[in-house]
């Protein structure tokens, strides 16, 4: 068989699936708990304080990356923050359209260093801009599970 | 010995746990505090990262020592990733040591984690995969049949009894219990209790093996007048060595090691041992199966083909014997996360070569030791030396 004779299809050669049957369980950590208990009991942002590097981690760390400091001081942070870069997605993970373009952005919090990522709503995406001043919808305490869907997107203010 | 003299000056670990609620950064940042509090150092005295972790499946994250790079002192450094499967807890410090040799760093972290808990329902899972597509997983074999396979070869070679291998479960368990760090520590353990445990695939029973683990070890090692300056009692690397074998486990003597005897060689040669047997006083051999001690002992040509069961038997491995072999409990004892469970073998030898092993210090002052792992497909074996 010489380099420009290919198997054109799967068929043509031997072949057969298999998978690897693993499931993940993660944990969200010594200072992830605290920050996701938060969301779900109090609709709050909690934040770590490094004063060293004078470093405000939003989502909080337990330690800071930068001193190696244990971090033990924590703040609340305001659920307001603007958007620092955003997206319109059209397909999803399959490639099919989706009905309506989603908007999702990274949303730098007010006071703090950091920022997340999450989904805006309740704004025509034609009018968002980097910078657009925004703030956490929760969900219905009721319906919160200390994810981060218990946000459940960001909107203007 | 090659290139310029490297020491390990400091070392830390997390207990090893079941599971863990730390995320795996969280895990290796607690034992990388703890290796440079040890030393007094913080990360401005860091000069690169070597970051030694199993597969990505068992932390479920892709990437992973990328994603693990921050809690191991990462930021805005030189990072590496060693990864030779379950031979990755001593080629990390390997790593860490040419590094260093090299003169290109004077001081590195090498940090090993491993957080097994969040593959679920059991790592076994991840390694369903490591078989030939073609030739074996249509068969659906599991990791324990090489073990059992292996045991069973091993056993038949030298005509040797499960109570001849049981022993070696029943010493570990018990060093453990001195291990504050230990998940499987039991100082009352008997044969019986081991040779009581299920069936899992002849002749591996439970008790024959290591449990899954949670947990991270961190080392600091530093060019000669770097440790000079930051300790009395450097313990310097010796020597090094790994090799692999062929990929086909159906290619090789069951019976033999034959990866970790090319590994030790090369080891030996650089540490100008000529005579294993008097020039090592201590040992830590990997060990996630019993058979696998007795196996890499002498595969370390520490004891002759077939003869570490009797010296086990004699008391000779006690950690008041001739040759203390897995003082720290191992990791039958202290407990088998991947990557870290290697790196606590070279800390275990580095704290005892400073006489800072609290209930499992050796007697008599042992002045060289050596620990060594085995992995990828069951074919690596990586060595290192370390003396005062």
């Amino acid at each position: 068989m010489s380099l420009l004779h290919r198997i054109e299809h799967p068929r043509d050669a031997l072949a057969w699936e298999g998978d690897m049957p693993t499931l993940g369980r993660y944990t969200a950590g010594i200072a992830g708990e605290k920050f996701f208990r938060a969301i779900q009991e109090h609709g709050q942002f909690l934040g770590t304080v490094c004063p060293i590097c004078e470093i405000v981690y939003v989502p909080p760390r337990l330690y800071c990356e930068q001193c190696f400091e244990h971090l033990d001081e924590w703040i609340e942070i305001s659920p307001i923050g603007w958007v620092h870069t955003f997206t319109l997605v059209h397909l999803d993970l399959d490639g099919n359209p989706l009905p309506e373009p989603l908007p999702l952005a990274f949303i730098q919090l007010d006071g703090a260093d950091g920022g997340l990522v999450h989904f805006l709503d309740e704004i025509d995406p034609e009018q968002i801009f980097v910078g657009m001043p925004v703030e956490a919808v929760f969900k219905d305490p009721a319906e919160r599970k200390g994810s981060i869907l218990d946000i459940a997107y960001f909107r203007p203010v | 010995m090659s290139g310029n003299r490297v020491a390990v000056v400091g070392a830390g670990m997390t207990k090893f746990v079941r599971r863990a609620q730390e995320t795996a950064k969280e895990l290796a940042w607690e034992a990388t505090h703890l290796a440079l509090e040890s030393c007094d150092m913080t990360l401005d005295d860091i000069d690169a990262v070597i970051i030694g972790t199993a597969p990505d499946a068992f932390d479920a994250v892709h990437m992973k020592s990328e994603y693990l790079s921050d809690g191991c002192g990462g930021w805005g450094k030189p990072v590496i990733r060693g990864y030779v499967g379950g031979g990755t807890g001593v080629f990390a410090p390997i790593q860490g040591w040419y590094h260093v040799a090299s003169g290109l760093f004077d001081t590195v972290l090498v940090v090993c984690e491993e957080k097994m808990s969040s593959c679920q329902p059991h790592p076994q899972g991840a390694f369903l995969t490591i078989f030939d597509h073609t030739t074996e997983r249509p068969l659906e074999p599991n990791l324990l049949w090489i073990f059992a396979l292996e045991m069973n070869a091993y056993m038949n070679r030298y005509g040797l009894d499960k109570r001849d291998i049981a022993t070696v479960a029943v010493k570990n368990k018990r060093n453990a219990a001195d291990h504050p760090a230990a998940l499987l520590g039991d100082a009352n353990i008997t044969l019986e209790d081991i040779l009581n445990t299920e069936v899992l695939a002849w002749p591996v029973q439970r008790g024959d093996v290591s449990p899954v683990t949670d947990g991270a070890v961190a080392l600091v090692m530093s060019a000669e007048h770097v440790a000079r300056r930051v300790t009395n009692k450097p313990v310097w690397v010796e020597g090094v060595g790994w090799t692999l074998d062929t990929a086909y486990w159906t290619n090789r003597d069951l019976s033999y090691p034959v990866y970790v005897e090319e590994a030790a060689r090369m080891a030996y040669k650089m540490a100008g041992i000529t005579e294993p047997r008097q020039q090592i006083h201590i040992a830590e051999p990997y060990d996630p199966f019993d058979y696998k001690e007795l196996h890499h002992l002498e595969g370390l040509m520490l004891f002759d083909k077939g003869e570490a069961p009797r010296a086990a038997a004699d008391g000779v491995t006690q950690r008041d014997g001739d040759l203390p072999v897995c003082p720290s409990g191992g990791l039958l004892g202290v407990g088998n996360p991947i990557a870290a469970a290697g790196l606590m073998k070279v800390a275990e030898i580095f704290w005892q070569l400073r006489g800072e092993a609290g209930a499992r210090q050796v007697p008599g002052s042992p002045k060289r030791g050596l620990a060594q792992a085995w992995g990828d497909l069951m074919q690596v074996g990586t060595v290192i030396v370390m003396g005062v």
